[in-house]
């Protein structure tokens, strides 16, 4: 019994994770209808700074989170207009294979810059905390959860009340309509898309700690983000949540009833629930930003 | 692709540069099938022919699904590495200590059947998903396989991987993979002309419409996608024995699927010479960056990546055919091409090209 509680209370730290890495991908694909399949490599890149500031400066992850934000945000803005600009019209291949050739791209330069070696950086919220003997919290992983919930219900009030965040919203329901009645929709895609990668970036930033840094750990990231979104609704914020603690949930369970191969499991789970989410309920268990409708008959 | 008869005036004027295209494909034929045969050619040699061979033979078979029918695969390395796996299984098998594996052609042979096999029952529930998703639905598929390969240490050695008996004739797998791409080429140029091939190419541009109009199209495509993983898989296994040693890292790797699509995107998506030409030309320009530029040789296929599809979306058959060529005629890549217009990569902006 008291093996479960743990287990439960590990699902929903591994949950409160996949939620701040899935949001920036589940948008971007939402309003803008472009994959991310980058998007484990801009996690990549938020944590080596995280990794760069507590090594060479000693700052804390957490501390260096807004600043990695910064510095994702421009990098994300500079991407947009460099490249995803000219793709956003195009085929969803197109998009798809551009986001690819990304995703070589910044493993090799990273690869180049700091070797394949693993990294992690340091924080002061380590540790666990004992609540019994069988039972403990790990610290960083529940500040984690803290800011993902944190960062959850600012992006909603953020995408519901402000005026840009309903101008992206009316972009991401119809394009052409909200042209029509004045909404910049170039300008909204350039601040989604640098938003979702600062915001990515944070991401990165705050698993350094947990998750070694190295220039390939990517894919299964954009992998595990990509079932959650397909699970949750594209661009949903609560579905991003309720997905990413399911996901933690499945995790952790396998973790604890399936000996000792249970971890190596958990990229298969998430490709099963990916698959089965897909093709019981192509439309998303929570309403998304955009409808769709992934089978093809 | 109407085959007038000749000597009537348009047509008569394509036949001889069509002829040409045939001629030249024989004549370098005949170069590669004879260069073993010539003093000179060392074992390196002919080991580099051939994973020139396989990496063409997979782009061809990706070819099939991603161009053909345009369900674009993703994780296509995953039958090569278990085509691989299940040759190395069977060769390795023990039984308290002593070898008891199998003969090397059998055991090429079921490698190749557990890949179709395992195809055709991932390929009916990924292929109902539909562009991105079926996409990353494969994707998918290939990091899960690995990880179970890496899991499922009794039969396939974990992460330690498993070693191979050396059965070391570098020219007698040339010829085979030589022989194995040649029936590949002439197939698929054969299919394109058969109801099978243009049913598939319906499925590519309009799946609902093909089947209101009475083609099976589940049936279809998973007949094509399983038959592209056998054949994958068979260039796995005999891959699996010429490198001698199989482990999950190197048998599944993502370089080959980026491989298979970049070759297929260079060279011309859903043409019958593109995969051939782009693959190999694609392994070229790879030898030269691996040996010229070394650590940056990814960045440097990265950026071709991006470059191949914003700005030559249709290839390098697409570049002939745009010059008013009509070299290709002989191979059907008219119609290709025009399919292609409307296909998935060139999307709405070649529509003002045409």
């Amino acid at each position: 019994m008291s093996y479960f509680a743990q287990a439960l209370v590990n699902g929903i730290a591994l949950g409160g994770m996949y939620t701040i890495l899935v949001l920036g991908f589940s948008i971007i694909w939402g309003v803008m209808g472009v994959i991310n399949l980058a998007h484990g490599e801009f996690v990549m890149v938020g944590a080596y700074l995280a990794w760069m500031a507590s090594d060479f400066w000693d700052v804390d992850p957490f501390i260096s989170a807004p600043v990695v934000f910064v510095v994702m945000l421009l990098f994300g803005y500079l991407v947009q207009r460099v490249l995803v600009n000219r793709i956003i019209d195009r085929s969803s291949l197109v998009s798809l294979l551009v986001m690819f050739g990304v995703s070589i791209i910044l493993q090799s330069v990273m690869k180049i810059a700091f070797s394949a070696d693993f990294r992690l950086a340091n924080t002061d919220l380590d540790g666990a905390w004992r609540l019994s003997d069988q039972l403990t919290i790990p610290v960083t992983r529940f500040w984690i959860l803290v800011v993902a919930v944190g960062v959850t219900a600012g992006l909603g009030l953020f995408l519901g009340h402000s005026r840009l965040g309903k101008s992206i919203r009316a972009a991401a329901q119809n394009r052409e309509a909200a042209r029509i009645v004045g909404v910049d929709v170039k300008k909204v895609y350039a601040v989604t898309f640098a938003l979702c990668i600062g915001l990515t970036g944070v991401a990165g930033a705050l698993i350094s700690p947990l998750l070694a840094v190295q220039p390939f750990q990517g894919p299964p990231l954009t992998l595990k983000a990509f079932a959650i979104t397909a699970m949750a609704g594209l661009g949903s914020v609560r579905g991003a949540l309720g997905g990413a603690m399911v996901l933690g949930m499945v995790e952790a369970m396998l973790a604890l009833y399936v000996d000792r191969i249970g971890t190596n499991l958990a990229v298969v789970a998430s490709f099963v629930l990916l698959v089965a989410a897909l093709v019981l309920r192509p439309q998303g268990i929570f309403k998304g930003l955009r409808h769709v409708d992934a089978t093809s008959t | 692709m109407s085959r007038a008869a000749p000597g009537t005036g348009a047509v008569a004027g394509r036949w001889p540069a069509g002829r040409a295209v045939g001629v030249g494909a024989l004549i370098v034929l005949v170069v590669l099938a004879v260069l073993p045969l010539l003093g000179g050619t060392s074992n390196a040699t002919l080991l580099t022919l051939t994973l020139m061979l396989t990496s063409i033979g997979v782009a061809i078979n990706w070819n099939l699904t991603g161009g053909f029918t345009g369900y674009v695969d993703f994780g296509h390395a995953v039958w090569f590495g278990i085509g691989a796996y299940a040759t190395a299984i069977l060769i390795s098998l023990q039984s308290n200590g002593p070898q008891v594996g199998w003969p090397p052609v059998p055991a090429i042979l079921v490698g190749a059947l557990v890949a179709g096999f395992l195809a055709a029952i991932i390929g009916r529930a990924t292929m109902r998903l539909k562009g991105p998703y079926f996409s990353i639905a494969m994707l998918g598929t290939f990091v899960a396989v690995r990880e179970i390969v890496r899991v499922w240490s009794p039969l396939t050695g974990g992460g330690v991987g498993l070693t191979l008996p050396p059965y070391l004739n570098r020219a007698l797998f040339y010829y085979v993979e030589l022989a194995l791409v040649t029936v590949l080429v002439v197939g698929t140029w054969w299919l394109r002309r058969t109801r099978f091939g243009a049913a598939l190419v319906a499925i590519r541009e309009d799946e609902v419409g093909a089947e209101t109009r009475g083609i099976d199209t589940t049936r279809l495509k998973t007949a094509v996608f399983s038959f592209a993983g056998l054949s994958t898989g068979l260039f796995g296994a005999l891959w699996a024995y010429q490198n001698t040693f199989v482990d999950p890292d190197i048998a599944f790797v993502e370089v080959r699927t980026i491989d298979a699509v970049m070759g297929t995107m260079l060279g011309g998506l859903g043409t019958v010479a593109g995969p051939v030409l782009g693959a190999a030309a694609l392994y070229w320009v790879r030898e030269l960056l691996w040996t010229h530029l070394l650590d940056a040789h990814l960045l440097a296929q990265g950026v071709l990546l991006i470059v191949i599809v914003l700005f030559v979306p249709r290839g390098l058959v697409g570049l002939v055919d745009r010059r008013g060529t009509s070299l290709f005629e002989l191979w059907g890549w008219k119609g290709w091409s025009r399919g292609l217009r409307q296909g998935p990569v060139a999307g709405g902006e070649a529509e003002a090209a045409s």
